[in-house]
Formats: structure tokens, C-alpha cells, sequence
């Protein structure tokens, strides 16, 4: 997305007149949410195997929640308060500080009709962006690359992994898999690599394994040469996720076109001995996300950058016997970046007296969440991404 | 007009998966074979169960790592046994494999489900759909012990409908609920044999697309059989699966259907009719289809004799990419074609022969399904996928006067489409400086492997 886009042609004109009002009506219907917003950045954090809300944000004032978590419930004392009802896990002081900062926005009962408790089946529903009764072959990411980024190549969407996972793939457009960019060019510059992105295929189905092996050759370059010039000076922990993180920083840094970054962390699949196994991972998230964000900040970059992070389903609200947690269903979002609308709480606290087979009831669908990103962040058009228009929300 | 030859050797890696090492012989014939109880896979024993497994819970942990292994001990023998049977009946459980596709947790249920469908993988289709919709595999992953009277759980009876026999928009919401109602009682005992339970059917009056009656769950079956919607979807898919993934034309599709519907749902003779097209012969779909990732590491197993030092190996190559047998990704099976090219799959896919071959490591870290109880990643770092093959053996087969010709030989061999012609002269180069035999049918093969084409079948 090189090209100068309307949006910015008309924003550079803007600054060449007066103001806003000075430009025609019908040039500002141009601006509609079809064109795409250059500026904005989507850093999408997955924590997969089911992370369990109820201990991430503690409900410190329901004796619902103590009665139902006898050994795991997380006492009030050690609860880092942050509002009259909800409270952080202790190892997430980390987060406080972006809470208190305006940075953080909460979701809390975020699932969908009919939940799936199984990890594969509910990790799908949410990458593909689909009902539970249906089964759907791209992820949301990459069908947004098909409606949005046509001719923009795959360094669009980056997930920072060696493969790449549902949501970013398209039907005709794929996001690009890379751990780290030098990983990446070291091997396509490979003689025999270099050499296939030469080739071109006789006939169309082959042609297609040459053009992505070109293109892989072409973007992998491309993200080496920007990425090795912004070298950031931030700590970042050395922990799996901070890696990631610190490599989403620099490709940021470097003032690349990429509109969507995609990076996971496993392990919240908690059914034995919870306690510390969570906090382990939890800290490392907090530590990894506030040295993301702290750098955001240094570089300019945090009020143009909206993070979401999600979990396959949250956890059953009754603790086992194992000292542990079991498949649950709905559980809490959080969106951290400079331009939140509402930041805090954006709803109500999970409601404990009324579970549905001890599982949590959800109330706001996931999807409502993706269609407000498309639509206000990414402008594009959520109703041709989702298949169907969500009610908007308005935490951006 | 394709010549002989090449219409065999076309056939040889639609009907089966490719020419092999153990091949000289082979024709037509061979891929009809009929199979016999040796071809079952016979890894894990009927479990024998006289109490409830979820009893087990406090040893969790081992019960789930002991499946797991299991399971992967069943996908391992079924990945030998393609690559040394690479006949219809294997490659049509293949497609069956991916048509029912199902989850189970038991290893037993996987084998023995994988085994009635590959009994009945050329019979007749309304058994075989039958002997999956009672399987406790089946019933189990689509949540039918659930199922009961006053509680109905549809999951069932949705997937009957929409993924096995009509697809999507030949039915109604109501024609679920209705069909739901009428499957319950469907299950399984602790022996792992289907049970119907009375006392969990609803034994009310149905009304299930139009017709009105005490339905049971065989009635329900026995009705989207009689529908010739069943016959056109199962024709479709097939058809896809044969010949292009693009798919064939409407009439072509009608053509066959109907024959199938006509014949009582015969898939062998569906078979025998989209294998003696003319559009399957045609040149624009001869080498034009990319290989699954199974068919890819089956055809390089049988094109190599090669044996892994490591069945962890095995495990290894299909999750890095992206299809792991016994585990599809959902009921819906694996999304084929150009899905499953990728930058970081492709950059695997022509890495993996030098890996296998050439004593290469890799330090790819595969993906994480978030189960505590799934497959685990191991320890990240570099690992070696070493495979044994024996390249005497290979050398001797293919070793001609000269070299042009040994190489010519071993493109024939391996792949369904000719070399790119600046490919050709790529490899050449490469075996350039070989001077010993066996060097040089050695690393032709390797580059050959390595290229585009090699993906294609």
C-alpha cells in the first residue's frame, strides 16, 4: 500500500486549502468507510488454549466467585483493585499502569451463540469469524486482505510465527508467516530460492506456487531491508512473547505498510495445578505488552496502533478437583492503544448468579468487536468481511 | 491427445499416489486390486472397558499422552501402508477420510473407523454412510450421546445434512430439528458398539421434509438417500477430488450422478465412470492439481523406499504443513487446492526433500493447538528428519548410458508434468560435477523433488 491512496490525497490537499469545510461534498463522500485508512495499525494477540477471565479480572467483591473457586479464587487482598467490583490479577502491574495510563479498554463477557468447548473448533470460529454451526475456509484478516489490499502484497498481514494460521488466510490473498525477518531473507536469498522466483510456471495452477514463491522472495527482502534500519533501544523481556512483540515494534518503527500483526502465546490450557502455571504466562504477557507499548509511545506510533488481545473461550467458573479449570465459554477482550474512545470498563461485570451449566452467558458477540475494528479502525467493509452487519460499539 | 503412457501415469496419481520404486509392472489392473483383511490396520486393540472412562479423570494426563501416542502409532501405519499399497482403495479411504472427517480421542474408535471405511470404500455408499453415522466415533464427536429426548442436541443431525449427504440449502432449520429428534437414542456403549437406548428416543411424530411419521434414525438416512441431491453432491465432490479442483461442468455432474443414483449408489462404478472420461483424460487437467501434503510426503516415501529413523518425523512434517491425519481440522475436512500454498508452507514444501535426504536440519517450529491435551510442540531448536533410503538400489534402477538420459529417466518417473525447460538445465548443473553413479541419480532426484513441479499431481 505504497501507492498514495485517496484518503492521503486528500488529506495532503487539505492541508493545502484552509480546512475541512472548504472541501466539496462530493469529494468527502469519497471518504467512505471502503477506503482504506493508510495510517492505522492491527496488532491481534492470541492466547490460545483457553485463558481464564475469571483470574485475569478478578470479581473481588462477589462471594458468588469464592464460593465457586474454594482453592483457586484469588483472595481480595491480593487483588490489584481497579474498579469498586473488578480487580487485576497480582502479577499484572504491569497492566494496571496502562489502565491508569487511558490505555486499556476491558470487554468483559465476550463470546458467541452456541459455544463450542473445544479448543480446535472454538480457536477456528474465532479466527474464520463464523457462527458455530458453520464452517468457513478463510480467516477475517484474510478476507479483509481480499476486500482491502488487492495488489498490496502479503507483507499487509505479517504473523509472527514459521506458519501461518486461519484468520490470515484469504481465498485469493494470503498474510506472510515470518519469526524474524532476517530468518526469513536468509533463506530466500538462497541461490536455489532466489533462482525459483525467476521461474515462471506454463500453466495457471503452477503458476501460482512461482508467484508465491516470488512474492515471498520480493516481501521478505523488502521487510529485511526496512526492519534492519529500526533497531529499537526498549527492553524487552526475553520471554517467547517478548521476542514477538519486539519484532512487531520494529517492523512498526520502520514505517512499513503493514496493516495487520499477528502474534500468539500458548499454555492457558489450565486444567491441573492453575495457580501458577497462569500467573507465569499472565506476567509474561503483561511484561511483553507494556515494553510494546512503552515503545509505541518512544516511536510516535501508539496513537495510530490498536492491540487486540483474545482467547479461544474463557474457563468454567467452577474450579475442578485437580486444582485447575476446565473448558468454559464466554470470557474478557482487551484493546490497549493511544486512541480509545472508552477506556476502563466498556460493559458489565460477568454475571455469576445466572451460568448456563456453570459456564459464563456471553453478551457481546465477538464479531461485534471485529466489525468495529473493520469499520472505525481499518475502514473497510465489515459487512462484506463478516457476511453480516454486527451492532458497532464504541470503545474506538 | 495424451499417448499411452503418460494416460496410465496420470491415472496412476489420481487413482493411487504416483509411480513407485516397486512399480515396473504395474497397470491399470493393479489399481483395483481387491483388498483384503490384510490391508486393515490392525496397531491398537479393542480397549476393553468395563467401566466409564471419564472415571479415568485423575490420571488424565497419562490416559491422553498414551492416545496420543497411539493414535500417531495408527497414522504412522497408514502412511506406510500408502506408500506401500498406493492402490485405489487406499487413496479412495483418503477421500473418505477427509469426507467423514472426525476427531476421537479413543485410538481404537480412529483405527477401526478408518478400517469400516476402507472395507467399504468402493461398495455401495448408502453402507457406508450408514456404518459411519453409527460409529462411536462419529456419534461421539458429533455429540449424539447427548442427543435425548426433550434435550436434543442437533450437531448430528446438521452434519449428516449438510457435510455427508445434501450440503448446504437442501434442507431447513426445521428438517434438523425434526431429524435431530429422530436420532436420539443413537450411541455406544463402553465396548465401543453402537447402542440404541428406548428409553432416550423420542418416540413422537416427526415431520421431516414433507413426510410425516414415527421416525427412527434409519428412516431419516434412508430418506436423504432416496433424495438424488445425496447423489449430485457425493458426484461433485468426488469429481473434484479426481479430476480438478476446480471442479467438472454441471452436465458432466448430472451424467455420473444419475448413473450413481441409478446403480444404488455404487462408488466403484461412479469411479469407473469419472476415471474413463475423456474430460479426467484431458491434458488441461493432467498434472495441473497440487498435491495435499499427505499425497506429498506418501509420494516421496514410495518414489524413495524411504524409512524414517524417527516416526516422530512423520508426526513432524504434517503439522508443519498443515495436515495431520486422524486430526482434520473440523468436521468439514481440509480445505484443498491452493489452500494449502502459503509463502512459509511452499518454502517447506521444496526444503523438505534436502531435509530428508541431504542430512539438512530445521529449526521450523510447528503450530500450537492450545490443547494441554493434544499434540505437543517439543522443545524448540534444530532437528533432523533423517530418511533411510537405499540410493543403490535407486541408482541401479534409473542409471542409463548417459546422463541426460539417467535424468530424463528419473522426470518420468517422478513427476506428472514435464520440467520447466530452465529447470531442466538447473538440474543438469547441479549434477554437474557428480561423477560417481550413484551421486548423480542421487541428487537429480533431490533437485527434482525440490522444484514446483513436484508439488503437482
Amino acid at each position: 500500500m505504497e501507492q498514495l491512496t485517496r484518503r492521503g490525497f486528500l488529506k495532503r490537499s487539505m492541508l493545502a486549502t484552509a480546512g475541512t469545510s472548504l472541501i466539496p461534498q462530493f469529494l468527502k463522500a469519497w471518504e467512505g468507510p471502503v477506503d482504506a485508512d493508510p495510517d492505522k495499525i492491527l496488532v491481534i494477540i492470541q492466547l490460545s488454549g483457553g485463558n481464564d477471565g475469571l483470574n485475569t479480572v478478578v470479581p473481588y467483591r462477589n462471594d458468588i466467585y469464592y464460593k465457586l473457586r474454594p482453592q483457586l479464587g484469588i483472595s481480595s487482598e491480593k487483588v490489584l483493585k481497579v474498579s469498586d467490583e473488578l480487580g487485576f490479577n497480582p502479577v499484572w502491574g504491569s497492566i494496571q499502569r496502562l489502565y491508569d495510563q487511558g490505555y486499556l479498554t476491558v470487554i468483559n463477557n465476550v463470546g458467541y451463540p452456541n459455544p463450542d468447548r473445544s479448543h480446535f473448533r472454538s480457536m477456528d470460529i474465532w479466527q474464520s469469524a463464523s457462527g458455530s454451526d458453520q464452517h468457513v475456509t478463510t480467516g477475517w484478516i484474510g478476507r479483509y486482505l481480499d476486500a482491502q489490499c488487492k495488489g498490496c502484497g502479503s507483507h499487509s498481514a505479517i504473523e509472527i510465527d514459521d506458519s501461518l494460521g486461519l484468520a490470515m488466510r484469504g481465498s485469493e490473498l494470503n498474510g506472510l508467516a515470518l519469526l524474524d525477518p532476517g530468518k526469513l531473507f536468509l533463506a530466500t536469498k538462497q541461490p536455489f530460492y532466489k533462482r525459483l522466483s525467476e521461474v515462471q510456471g506454463d500453466e495457471p495452477h503452477i503458476a501460482y506456487l512461482y508467484k508465491t514463491a516470488a512474492e515471498t522472495a520480493s516481501n521478505a527482502q523488502y521487510i529485511y531491508e526496512k526492519s534492519s534500519v529500526s533497531a529499537t533501544t526498549t527492553t524487552f523481556p526475553n520471554s517467547e512473547l517478548g521476542k514477538k512483540l519486539k519484532t512487531i515494534a520494529e517492523l512498526i518503527r520502520s514505517g512499513m505498510s503493514t496493516k495487520v500483526y499477528y502474534a500468539s502465546l500458548s499454555g492457558f490450557d489450565t486444567h491441573v495445578r492453575q495457580g501458577m502455571q497462569q500467573e507465569r504466562l499472565l506476567s509474561q504477557y503483561g511484561e511483553a505488552i507494556s515494553a510494546l507499548v512503552s515503545d509505541l509511545k518512544q516511536s510516535g506510533n501508539l496513537g495510530r496502533t490498536l492491540i487486540m488481545t483474545f482467547s479461544e473461550f474463557g474457563r468454567r467458573a467452577t474450579e475442578n478437583a485437580s486444582g485447575g479449570t476446565d473448558h468454559g465459554t464466554a470470557n474478557n477482550l482487551f484493546l490497549m492503544g493511544g486512541a480509545l474512545r472508552k477506556s476502563g470498563f466498556l460493559n458489565g461485570v460477568p454475571d455469576l448468579s445466572h451460568l448456563d451449566e456453570e459456564d459464563l452467558v456471553y453478551q457481546i458477540d465477538f464479531r461485534q468487536i471485529y466489525c468495529t475494528i473493520l469499520n472505525k479502525w481499518l475502514k473497510a467493509d465489515d459487512k462484506s468481511i463478516l457476511g453480516e452487519s454486527f451492532p458497532l460499539l464504541d470503545f474506538i | 491427445m495424451i499417448i499411452p503412457q503418460a494416460k496410465v501415469k496420470h491415472l496412476l496419481y489420481r487413482a493411487g499416489f504416483g509411480t513407485g520404486l516397486q512399480m515396473e509392472s504395474w497397470n491399470e489392473n493393479a489399481l483395483w486390486k481387491k483388498s483384503n483383511d490384510d490391508h486393515l490396520l490392525k496397531v491398537v486393540d479393542k480397549p476393553n472397558l468395563d467401566s466409564d472412562p471419564r472415571e479415568m479423570k485423575d490420571r488424565a494426563k497419562e490416559v491422553f499422552e498414551k492416545s496420543r501416542q497411539e493414535i500417531m502409532k495408527v497414522n504412522a501405519a497408514w502412511i506406510d501402508q500408502m506408500a506401500r499399497q498406493p492402490d485405489l482403495r487406499e487413496r479412495m479411504t483418503l477421500f473418505w477420510h477427509n469426507h467423514f472427517a472426525c476427531r476421537t480421542l479413543v485410538p481404537w474408535f480412529a483405527q477401526d473407523l478408518n478400517n469400516q471405511i476402507r472395507l467399504q470404500a468402493l461398495g455401495s455408499f448408502s453402507d457406508l454412510l450408514t456404518t459411519v453415522s453409527k460409529h462411536p466415533a462419529m456419534l461421539q464427536f458429533l455429540n449424539n450421546q447427548q442427543n435425548r429426548k426433550d434435550h436434543p442436541n442437533e450437531n448430528f443431525a446438521r452434519e449428516v445434512m449438510e457435510l455427508f449427504t445434501l450440503g448446504r440449502g437442501h434442507y431447513t432449520e426445521d428438517d434438523i430439528k425434526e431429524a435431530a429428534r429422530a436420532f436420539t437414542g443413537w450411541g455406544f456403549n463402553f465396548q465401543g458398539n453402537f447402542q440404541f437406548r428406548p428409553r432416550q428416543h423420542d418416540e413422537g411424530v416427526k415431520t421431516f421434509r414433507g413426510r410425516t411419521g414415527n421416525f427412527q434414525g434409519d428412516d431419516i438416512i434412508n430418506m436423504i438417500l432416496e433424495d438424488p441431491q445425496t447423489s449430485i453432491f457425493i458426484t461433485r465432490k468426488l469429481a473434484a477430488f479426481l479430476v480438478s479442483d476446480d471442479g467438472v461442468s454441471e452436465s458432466l455432474v448430472k451424467e455420473w450422478s444419475d448413473d450413481f443414483y441409478r446403480s444404488g449408489y455404487r462408488i466403484d462404478r461412479l469411479v469407473r465412470n469419472i476415471l474413463g472420461s475423456e474430460t479426467f483424460a484431458d491434458p488441461q487437467n493432467t498434472g495441473t492439481r497440487i498435491k495435499s501434503p499427505v499425497e506429498l510426503l506418501v509420494g516421496i516415501l514410495m518414489q524413495t523406499g524411504g524409512k524414517f529413523d524417527d516416526d516422530r518425523s512423520l508426526t513432524f512434517i504434517q503439522r508443519a504443513l498443515g495436515q495431520v491425519l486422524f486430526f482434520p481440522p473440523n468436521v468439514s475436512g481440509w480445505p484443498s487446492g491452493k489452500a494449502w500454498i502459503d509463502s512459509s508452507s511452499l518454502a517447506f514444501r521444496l526444503t523438505l526433500p534436502r531435509l530428508l535426504f541431504s542430512g539438512d536440519e530445521t529449526d521450523f517450529r510447528v503450530r500450537d493447538e492450545g490443547d494441554v491435551n493434544g499434540l505437543q510442540n517439543d522443545t524448540p531448536g534444530r532437528r533432523r528428519l533423517h530418511c533411510n533410503v537405499d540410493w543403490s538400489l535407486i541408482a541401479n534402477r534409473f542409471n542409463k548410458s548417459s546422463k541426460d538420459a539417467t535424468l530424463a529417466a528419473i522426470e518420468d518417473f517422478l513427476l506428472s508434468r514435464p520440467l520447466l525447460r530452465e529447470n531442466r538445465k538447473w538440474v543438469a548443473q547441479v549434477t554437474d560435477k557428480k561423477t560417481d553413479d550413484k551421486e548423480i541419480v542421487k541428487s537429480g532426484l533431490i533437485a527434482m523433488m525440490s522444484l514446483p513441479e513436484y508439488q503437482m499431481c
